[in-house]
């Protein structure tokens, strides 16, 4: 099954890195609604998508480790290199053909969303940041024993099992998502505009099949756990996927207010929760041992 | 009005939604002809924004579609939207059978938010409409019972005599949600350069967050549960209807695809959501008519506004 999964996910990888090259730009993480940060001057486009090109990098590192045992080419990276701690064995032991798959699906999707970036960087005639240093051990620890998922002392490896995986890939996709949502009003470019809507769209699709299969399984206290810690870090609202304590919904699979919107988050909100730390002045931490790089670092 | 283990979720859900309030609270849109740019996949191109299309014009679209996705949500529970809602629109054509019998809890607690975040869009994209001194369109007439038959039909998922019920079981609403959930997310992804207003976007992208999540829980059940056949057919159908229109690549995968047997996000080579112009989602909410028409399918009077023409 492990060599299986294995093997597909590296041709599959090939494959599409083959295919793409027609890329062209998206996102960004800003939020135009009342900030509660004011911001000294504008920003650009080309800062909105390098932005968003450090979040692009720590999840391909993360599924792209998870499927295929490697992370990113240095051909992606900027030329960086030796830049990501990850535990020694990362290649997840996939019990489930569905979960093995579907991880698949969001290697390749989150791949092609750093070759897109940088593409379209280029073509507008930016820079794409090159890959800043991500920390895929410390990091989760540090988290899982905030969250109160385990005690001071004990280790999270979210590449351990597929559900350790799952709730890894959970901490990450509602966290893209609210990014992507809060960014779509920063954007001026409508090429930029339309490419962010369809990344948004595929964050979002992540996020619901993560969430529906966690609340499936009984995943619900942990999810709960994590989104409240993400909304402590950030001071926006995070919702699990258990919200029978309110006389919500048990099996809560879209992340948003009673209007049926996703939440949105400026990029500062967005940092406090890579950097682990809320308030305003952090410029590195969690995720981001050295900060991310770009023209939006603190929070 | 609920006869249903689960309308607790559904009515708090619904009571707790807050109003919007002050000015310029918007909301989603679908809209027309954006489908990419110079440094795009080769298949799409650049269409120039339809002249004299308001936000305005573009959410009152999208209200038609938040309207069939309630509805299709409220009765999967036995219910419908409330007269105050519809603008005395209507009326909504069902297969009269009553609630989906869900046996799985999950699922039926899936189809709870579904309901009321729909319900929730109806409402916000009235307000935000109301708010703009515009007028919310009336619920267009909504044929939820024929309409799945003839789509079944075309899809070859069903012969020709036989009946497409999707509250016959939770798998066939599943199915009717696949049907609906992509082209949602096509329509809004292709509206978003549209929309003028930075406010009535950051509300259209956080709508589309939210079909996108719906997205996501429909294809992950059903490609865990073996549908792949069905869905890629309902996806050729969809990528037939829409290219019929306007071939700009608008392609559409099922599960079982892009040599994935679990493919649940529905993407290019670029991990880009497909986007589909108002006359592309037409034509499949419309069952196919080609171009020129102005009614079918879901909407057998058409839907109401100004965008009505495939």
């Amino acid at each position: 099954m492990t060599e299986t999964i294995a093997s597909a996910g590296t041709a599959d990888s090939k494959r599409w890195l083959g295919r793409l090259g027609a890329g062209a730009l998206a996102f960004g993480a800003m939020s135009a609604m009342g900030g509660k940060r004011a911001r000294a001057q504008a920003i650009t486009d080309a800062d909105v998508l390098n932005f968003a090109l450090n979040l692009e990098y720590l999840e391909a590192e993360y599924y792209l480790r998870a499927v295929t045992g490697a992370g990113l080419s240095t051909s992606l990276t900027g030329g960086s290199t030796g830049n990501v701690l990850a535990p020694a064995t990362t290649l997840v032991p996939f019990q489930t053909s569905a979960i093995a798959y579907w991880a698949q699906r969001i290697a390749n999707d989150e791949l092609a969303h750093v070759n897109f970036l940088r593409v379209g960087l280029k073509a507008e005639g930016g820079t794409p940041v090159a890959e800043p240093q991500i920390d895929l051990v410390n990091s989760f620890t540090t988290l899982a024993v905030a969250a109160g998922l385990i005690t001071t002392g004990q280790t999270f490896n979210p590449f351990a099992s597929e559900l350790d995986f799952l709730i890894g890939a959970y901490i990450f996709e509602d966290v893209g998502v609210s990014a992507y949502a809060g960014a779509a009003a920063l954007l001026t470019n409508p090429d930029n505009i339309a490419y962010s809507a369809s990344v948004l769209a595929v964050e979002a699709e992540h996020a619901g099949l993560i969430r529906s299969y966690l609340a499936e399984i009984g995943g619900g206290a942990v999810t709960n756990a994590i989104s409240a810690l993400r909304q402590s870090l950030s001071g926006v609202q995070d919702n699990g996927t258990d919200l029978s304590a309110g006389g919500g919904n048990p099996f809560s699979f879209a992340n948003c207010d009673y209007n049926g919107q996703a939440f949105r988050r400026t990029p500062e909100e967005v940092l406090n929760i890579v950097y682990g730390a809320s308030g305003t002045g952090v410029s590195a931490g969690l995720f981001f041992p050295a900060g991310v790089n770009g023209a939006v670092t603190s929070t | 009005m609920l006869d249903n283990p689960f309308t607790k979720v559904l009515q708090e859900g619904i009571a707790r939604r807050r109003f919007l309030r002050g000015t310029g609270c918007g909301a989603a849109g679908l809209a027309a002809a954006f489908a990419g740019s110079a440094i795009a996949a080769p298949r799409t191109k650049a269409k120039a924004r339809p002249a004299g299309l308001t936000d305005a014009d573009i959410f009152n679209f999208a209200l038609n579609f938040e309207y069939l996705g309630a509805e299709y949500y409220l009765g999967a529970l036995g219910t419908s939207l409330p007269g105050n809602l519809t603008g005395g629109g209507g009326p909504v054509t069902t297969p009269g059978t009553g609630p989906v019998p869900f046996q799985n809890t999950a699922i039926a607690y899936f189809a709870q938010q579904l309901a009321v975040d729909e319900y929730a869009h109806v409402t916000v994209i009235q307000e935000a409409l109301t708010a703009e001194g515009a007028t919310p369109i009336s619920e267009p007439a909504i044929d939820l019972d024929a309409s799945w038959t003839s789509l079944a039909v075309a899809a070859g998922l069903i012969a020709d005599g036989e009946t497409f019920n999707p509250y016959a079981s939770e798998t066939d609403f599943l199915l009717g949600a696949y049907v609906l959930e992509d082209v949602c997310v096509t329509a809004l992804c292709g509206a978003a350069a549209l929309i003028s207003s930075k406010i009535n976007l950051a509300y259209a992208a956080s709508i589309l967050g939210v079909e996108g999540y719906q997205v996501g829980m429909i294809r992950q059940r059903l490609s865990a549960i073996g549908a792949g056949a069905a869905t890629d057919a309902i996806s050729a159908l969809r990528s037939a209807l829409s290219n019929a229109i306007v071939d700009s690549g608008v392609d559409d995968y099922g599960t079982d695809a892009n040599g994935n047997p679990y493919n649940f996000t529905n993407v290019d080579f670029n991990g880009q959501a497909f986007r589909r112009t108002p006359q592309q989602v037409l034509n499949i909410a419309y069952g196919g008519p080609g171009p020129n028409a102005t009614s079918g399918g879901f909407f057998p009077n058409g839907v109401n506004g100004t965008i009505t023409t495939t």
